[in-house]
């Protein structure tokens, strides 16, 4: 599939310029928040209001809360940057998003609301944003879309699968584009969560080459969207497509290998052996910060390396295992780009794209 | 096939509920609430492995037993190219109300809720339970889901990346949304009456639906083929509202016309329609209106929910489950709670148990958020 | 009551509901003081919808104690900021 259009929104700001501005500026501090219940400040990545403020896009999303604008932001981005706006038959164009908490704010409001008020006298609007399917109904109503629309959820595999099904209605055509997007959002309960069952960076910064067996994390929540179409089209950053990697399989070959380990899984010590060997691997997770479906903001990066041909330094260079990583942001040739996700279990997929 | 709901632990018991007009409705027991609204519960023991503590999860593997059993398949696929494609609401969200009175109060709260939620991904439970290593994707798609969910199923096996898929949906009845769908105002206080002219709205209900579906080369070279199979499928969007259909209904009449095109067949064709059919003043009317224009006035149409209730992410796997058995069985119920027609809409529902006869029927869904979903089943002669 | 009484009761029932709405139907770039009394609520005037007309549901529950039991009856009573407050007034006063 071609990847036409792409839009991002993440704590260093909206869109392809932000990401592009991002991956070269490497590591920034992150911010600190008090929450509840954790004794110390948790480091956070977090989209600020202003990169939330966008009247014109947001014009019909009056009540919606922060997992549906930065979904629909995201969404309209990835169009707006294909240049094929104008051209897009609505009733052809699909939405695909794939999400591993959902809108857990708006849920925790509305939990408010029964505990507060009763049964009887809860909040319909809360209600009906709580659902993990409320932004992509607003991307449709935002961008007319009339072709099909699903919402998927999973805690690792969830953007992947989307690629999946993307490519699968797009080839038996069912639709001429799909938008593809993954949205995960902070909140209090859940930073709290995180603060109890996973390591918070003391020093704020995530350290992906470390493969640690207890790694540090900092959550972080954006969306990113794809407009994809079956033939080269608008932008054409590059093609994509989603694999399956099988555990002890023989090291992926790939141009640039970006290992998603964001620090929230467990043992990382896996990802290790499958990217030993690797010509030259990167991360760019400390930019983002650690998000459930983060193997989207990698593969967003990866696409951005081969569009424009240029390895990006990794933000955090700590590598005691000696994989060749990018320590400069280099021009030159860069075929494909492969994104690994592994679960618990050791299983995998991957993100696949190629120039 | 398998389906678990309040009108049968399984697909036999269904069938007799339904021949008899029997409406297993009643006040919630599964928890405390103050609404008191009558709800479709399942009223039977869950017997599946205890370390699921999640009642839809329980549900559904109810349903898969049944579904596997019937598919005869062995509980341990892992020989094949199995996917799993789940709808559900309730399971995807962590919405343990005593873990977050608990942090609301104290500032801390113990992690088990967490850590069964972070194991509780719908698709991925069955997946794990089948030993199954294709895609895994759990649907959320409000009431859509598991219609949607046999969709992309079918777009799997049609794509070559599966040969088999388990796929449908469950939802257990939950504190949540009913104070939810309360909230909105969506509710009837006595038995629902889809497509009735007096109609007050909906009654929530519980369930689980699971098909096995598989490619017609994999069953041919088991020797396993079905009579029944799924002939097409559409989904579109209203891109109209949150909570309210596109009043003109141009969402669900390209979602229908698409299922009907993917399955090669014209209306004619299609021998009686189960329709959403919730009961809601603004569904029926809608949808009624687009069916009528699609296939006729003479259409024979029922609405399942009288039986089951909404089912919310089981109800488009439940009701294509009960679509196929309508054709295979040569009869469909009657749509519980339908005595006059709304003059509104220009079709009645059927008022009493009837023959039909035919190779194809429809099973349609809207969705909250503005999806439509429509299902072509098909029955080989 | 007298009139003079009933009115300045309404009035703080009017400048509380307009508060209310803009608060929690997220009316961004409206003022309370903005809502006229007798401008529409939905359609044409301040464009709320049906997710609106329950949330307001919700509101008159929980901050004026009013219930509202048939939503077709809240069509009527929803019509304007006015409509609204004379019925919290009379449902307070028992003559509702």
């Amino acid at each position: 599939m071609n990847i036409a259009g792409m839009g991002i929104v993440f704590s260093r700001g909206r869109g392809v310029a932000a990401l592009e501005q991002a991956l070269q500026q490497g590591w920034v501090a992150p911010s600190e928040v008090e929450v509840r219940g954790l004794t110390n400040r948790l480091s956070v990545y977090a989209v600020s209001s202003e990169t939330l403020a966008d009247k014109t896009v947001l014009a019909k999303a009056r009540r919606a809360d922060r997992f549906v604008r930065m979904s629909v932001l995201a969404a309209s981005d990835a169009v707006q940057d294909s240049g094929l706006s104008g051209k897009l038959d609505k009733k052809r164009l699909g939405v695909i998003i794939a999400t591993a908490l959902g809108p857990h704010v708006t849920t925790f409001n509305f939990l408010d609301g029964i505990i507060d008020f009763g049964d009887a006298a809860v909040s319909p609007t809360a209600f009906s944003h709580s659902v993990h399917n409320a932004a992509a109904s607003y991307v449709a109503m935002t961008l007319d879309v009339r072709g099909p629309t699903l919402t998927m959820t999973h805690f690792h595999f969830a953007f992947h699968e989307a690629l999946l099904l993307a490519g699968a209605w797009l080839q038996e055509k069912r639709c001429d584009a799909v938008l593809v997007g993954a949205v995960d959002e902070l909140g209090a309960v859940m930073e709290y969560a995180c603060g109890q069952k996973s390591r918070p960076a003391k020093d704020g910064r995530i350290r992906p080459f470390a493969f640690s067996s207890s790694p540090e994390t900092v959550p972080g929540e954006g969306s990113v969207f794809f407009l994809l179409t079956g033939e080269p089209a608008g932008a054409a950053y590059a093609d994509v497509v989603s694999g399956v990697f099988e555990p002890g399989a023989s090291p992926v070959s790939a141009g640039l290998m970006l290992p998603d380990n964001f620090g929230m899984s467990g043992d990382e010590s896996r990802y290790r052996d499958a990217v030993a060997g690797v010509a030259r691997a990167a991360s760019y997770v400390p930019v983002f910060g650690s998000i459930m479906t983060g193997s989207a903001f990698h593969a967003a990066a990866g696409a951005l390396v081969l569009k424009r041909q240029m390895c990006y330094a990794c933000p955090v260079q700590d590598n005691p295992h000696g994989v060749n990583i990018c320590r400069e942001t280099v021009a030159g040739p860069v075929d494909n780009v492969v994104c690994l996700r592994l679960d618990c279990r050791g299983h995998g997929k991957t993100i696949c794209l190629k120039h | 096939m398998g389906a678990v709901s309040a009108a049968g632990g399984d697909i036999s018991e269904t069938l007799e509920c339904f021949a008899a007009g029997r409406r297993n409705l009643g006040k919630v027991t599964l928890f405390p609430s103050s609404l008191d609204y009558p709800v479709f519960e399942v009223h039977r023991p869950l017997n599946g492995p205890v370390r699921y503590k999640s009642r839809t999860i329980q549900l559904v593997l109810a349903a898969l037993d049944e579904a596997l059993a019937g598919a005869r398949l062995d509980r341990n696929m892992s020989g094949r190219r199995v996917g799993v494609c789940m709808g559900t609401t309730v399971a995807s969200q962590l919405n343990d109300i005593d873990f977050y009175q608990s942090y609301r109060r104290d500032g801390a709260a113990p992690m088990e809720p967490v850590k069964s939620f972070l194991k509780g991904n719908l698709a991925e439970v069955v997946a794990a339970e089948v030993q199954a290593s294709g895609p895994a994707v759990t649907v959320v798609n409000a009431c859509s889901s598991s219609a949607d969910a046999i969709g992309a199923a079918l777009s799997w096996i049609r794509g070559g990346i599966c040969d088999l898929v388990i796929a449908g949906g469950g939802d257990e009845l939950n504190r949540i949304p009913l104070c939810g769908f309360g909230s909105l105002s969506v509710f009837s206080h006595k038995p629902c009456r889809p497509y009735d002219r007096d109609r007050e709205g909906l009654n929530l209900g519980e369930g689980a639906g699971v098909l096995v579906l598989e490619s017609e080369e994999s069953a041919r070279m088991r020797g396993a083929m079905s009579d029944v199979f799924v002939a097409g499928y559409g989904a579109a969007c209203d891109a109209h509202h949150l909570t309210a259909p596109r009043p003109d209904g141009s969402g669900l009449e390209a979602a229908v016309q698409h299922s009907l095109r993917e399955a090669g067949i014209q209306p004619p064709e299609v021998c009686f329609v189960n329709a959403h059919g919730t009961a809601t003043r603004d569904n029926d009317k809608v949808e009624g209106n687009v069916l009528a224009r699609v296939f006729g006035l003479d259409a024979k149409v029922l609405s399942t929910k009288g039986y089951t209730g909404h089912t919310l992410g089981a109800a488009g796997a439940l009701e294509a489950i009960f679509t196929a058995l309508a054709l295979r069985e040569g009869w469909i119920p009657a749509s519980a709670g339908f005595e006059n027609k709304d003059d509104e809409i220009p079709i009645g529902a059927v008022r009493e148990k009837t023959a039909v006869a035919g190779q194809y029927a429809v099973s349609t869904s809207l969705a909250f958020g503005g999806n439509n979903a429509s299902l072509v089943i098909g029955r080989r002669t | 009551m007298s009139e003079q009484a009933r009115e300045k009761e309404l009035a703080a029932i009017r400048a509380k509901l307009k508060e209310l709405l803009v608060s929690n139907l997220n009316l961004e770039g409206v003022k309370p003081e903005q809502i006229k009394d007798d401008d529409a609520l939905f359609g044409e005037g301040l464009g709320l919808d049906s997710l609106d007309a329950v949330e307001i549901v919700v509101i008159l529950q929980r901050h004026f104690a009013v219930e509202i039991k048939d939503m077709e009856k809240g069509r009527e009573i929803f019509r304007s900021v006015n409509t609204v407050a004379n019925y919290i007034y009379d449902y307070k006063e028992g003559r509702k």
